[in-house]
């Protein structure tokens, strides 16, 4: 499969890419019509959810139904009906289990991964859309070589490259694997690298200097260098600007569709014939006060619903993500709308009245030479607390220097922040081990 | 056009690029498919995948055979941070298979207090790499040894018997007590006598039994 549009266009989808907002509403609603419907007969905990919410899917025959009615879900719901039913999929799974070809997993940052069900080949209704739009708007062509970074547990990643016509060049995501990175990127050429996030960013400056690889020469042939999992810091972006790297960024979209940079650079895009996407008041306790928030770029709770998944849809899938959407047409042309992630509802902690979330320290600590990979840890057993406790990852410091690298961080937090920080040094090595491998827990309870 | 490019490990532990055409990957899964069936692996089983991203050119075959035959797959990293998913899928699914296990798995595993025999007692087919075989062993489960040998994949069809490479793809002979791999067939990338980073006996041209590293306390099979 290459692109539906010629090789030329930027789009590889040029018509679903660029409809208009009427018209995407209309295939929303009636995508939305058939998922309720779909999700409702065979999801046992989608049933169980509505019922006790008193609505049926007859009840819902327009988005406004939609959003007043229909009840949410979230995932401590999917893990609750998981260990009360013994259900591994957690009552969303709506085929047979004989009917499976995978069972993938989500990352499992905030808590222990939870199973994705998956039929290759017949598990989505729709248009090809997440990964080739996006790697298609990036520049990738049949032919080329693309550069994967990445994990195994969402499965073959590599597939969606091959499918566009492309050759996987196949890394593990690790700074083990950069010095091969640079050297594979210099013999093969490829022209998009995905996923390479602040940490490695950061670990290439030395390693290629190590290597005698001049990063600017390695990355020439980049028209893209995708990054996800975690927020990139001033660092990481200065290193990419000297190396020529057009960073794009990417997420994931409340555990239903994923979302990435177009060539614009202004948010990231996610495809709303494939997630209906809504952004709510953060404080609603549940569907009957949540206020929709339907201005651009106002701060958030993200809410999504599957709109092509037939194996196991989520609807109104209650994230815990904290976002900005903007839904006004991008000057790149396409009109599906464009997201900013802030963080987590679930990592701010209050301390002495003052909210702070990782991003706010992020920068103060990789500011700090010795803990310049950007590893560090918020410990937060409540969300209410008498002091700001940092876990941070260091390195290349003799264990006499710690004291003043101590005070070295704490001098940045508070310059950021405001609130004296109590820094806890633990080495780098410490932190990457909590992955999964693309990022570590930011908030951790201790 | 080539298919993707993986890596291969030769002696000196360096990882060695490693270009791979469509019809080598073919050829793969249809052995991989006789793989699975002599491991008794077959509609309506399931198998969970061990393994790293640079390895895919190794396990993409035996993923899409699984498929094949009808069973389930799932993946994780063959890294110590991945043992908790590992504990995950084996505690709430059953595995007919668990290959590829790793030292790294097993450290990860240590590291959760995670009792091996816990995890992966309730396993028939557990694939284990040199390494992780010993350690396997040690604690009375009876792995099948899985080896990379270099571009090559091994696996043995009984506990305690030799791993078997593809015949019509590779011959193995020894090199100063390293495994090398020569290919039989047209490839994008040919190998003769490449040494690789697998120390070992070689049987029969296409068998190997690694060499092994007991641990120093405890029992050995």
């Amino acid at each position: 499969m290459t692109g539906l549009s010629p090789a030329d266009s930027p789009y590889y989808d040029a018509e679903y890419e660029t409809m208009s907002r009427d018209r995407l509403a209309d295939l929303q609603l009636e995508l939305l019509t058939e998922t309720v419907a779909f999700a409702y007969e065979h999801s046992a905990l989608t049933r169980k959810t509505w019922d006790a919410a008193g609505i049926t899917p007859a009840d819902v025959r327009s988005l406004d139904d939609f959003t007043e009615k229909v009840p949410f879900l979230d995932k401590d719901a999917l893990r609750r009906f998981r260990d009360e039913r013994k259900d591994p999929y957690g009552g969303v799974l709506c085929r047979d289990q004989s009917e499976l070809t995978a069972i993938s997993s989500t990352s499992g940052t905030t808590g222990d991964p939870t199973l994705v069900p998956e039929v290759w080949g017949g598990g989505f209704v729709g248009r090809p859309a997440i990964m080739y739009r996006d790697f298609w708007g990036m520049g990738v062509r049949p032919g080329d070589h693309v550069a994967l970074f990445l994990f195994t547990f969402r499965g073959p990643t590599y597939g969606f490259v091959q499918q566009l016509g492309a050759i996987p060049v196949l890394f593990d995501y690790g700074v083990d694997e950069i010095e091969r990175l640079l050297r594979c990127s210099l013999q093969y050429r490829p022209t998009a690298l995905y996923n390479f996030g602040g940490s490695m960013i950061n670990a290439t400056e030395e390693i290629a200097a190590r290597a005698g690889i001049d990063p600017r020469d390695a990355f020439s042939s980049y028209h893209a260098v995708v990054f996800a999992g975690e927020p990139l810091g001033e660092r990481a972006r200065r290193l990419a600007d000297a190396w020529g790297i057009e960073l794009f960024e990417h997420s994931n979209v409340g555990d239903v569709t994923a979302c990435f940079e177009c060539p614009a650079h202004d948010g990231m895009h996610f495809w709303e014939d494939m997630a209906y996407v809504e952004g709510i008041d953060p404080l609603a306790l549940d569907h009957r006060d949540a206020q929709p928030v339907s201005g651009d770029r106002v701060r958030c709770e993200l809410v999504a619903t599957a709109l092509s998944n037939r194996v196991a849809p989520l609807v109104r899938f209650r994230s815990d993500d904290l976002v900005e959407i903007d839904r006004s047409p991008c000057v790149c042309g396409r009109t599906h709308a464009r997201i900013w992630t802030i963080g987590r509802k679930g990592d701010e902690v209050v301390v002495q009245g003052a909210s702070v979330l990782p991003v706010d320290v992020w920068a103060a600590i990789e500011s700090v030479e010795a803990c310049r990979l950007g590893l560090f840890q918020v410990v937060r057993p409540n969300r209410e607390s008498d002091e700001l406790r940092l876990r941070v990852g260091y390195q290349d410091t003799p264990e006499g220097r710690l004291g003043s690298l101590v005070e070295e961080v704490a001098d940045a937090v508070r310059a950021a922040v405001g609130v004296e920080p109590v820094i806890e040094l633990v080495a780098n090595e410490e932190l990457l081990r909590l992955g999964p491998p693309h990022k570590i827990p930011r908030v951790t309870a201790r | 056009m080539a298919w993707g490019v993986g890596q291969y490990e030769v002696s000196d532990r360096t990882r060695v690029a490693w270009e791979v055409g469509h019809d080598e990957i073919d050829r793969a899964i249809g052995a991989g498919s006789t793989v699975l069936a002599g491991l008794g692996i077959s509609a309506g089983d399931r198998v969970l995948f061990t393994s790293m991203l640079s390895e895919a050119v190794h396990f993409w075959p035996l993923v899409l055979a699984t498929m094949l035959a009808g069973a389930q797959l799932s993946c994780a990293d063959a890294a110590r941070g991945e043992a908790r998913r590992v504990r995950m899928f084996t505690r709430l699914l059953a595995y007919r298979a668990v290959l590829g296990i790793t030292p790294a798995v097993l450290d990860g595993l240590d590291e959760l207090g995670a009792d091996y025999t816990d995890v992966l007692g309730r396993v028939p087919v557990i694939g284990a790499r040199p390494g992780a075989y010993e350690r396997l062993a040690g604690t009375g489960l009876a792995p099948h040894d899985f080896v990379l040998a270099g571009p090559a994949v091994a696996i043995a069809t009984e506990p305690g018997g030799p791993a078997w490479v593809n015949r019509d793809e590779w011959e193995l002979d020894i090199d100063d007590g390293w495994v090398t791999v020569t290919s039989r067939r047209p490839r994008l990338t040919g190998f003769d006598r490449v040494r690789t980073a697998v120390r070992a006996s070689v049987v029969d041209g296409h068998g190997l039994v690694p060499a092994r590293s007991w641990p120093d306390r405890g029992p050995r099979p």
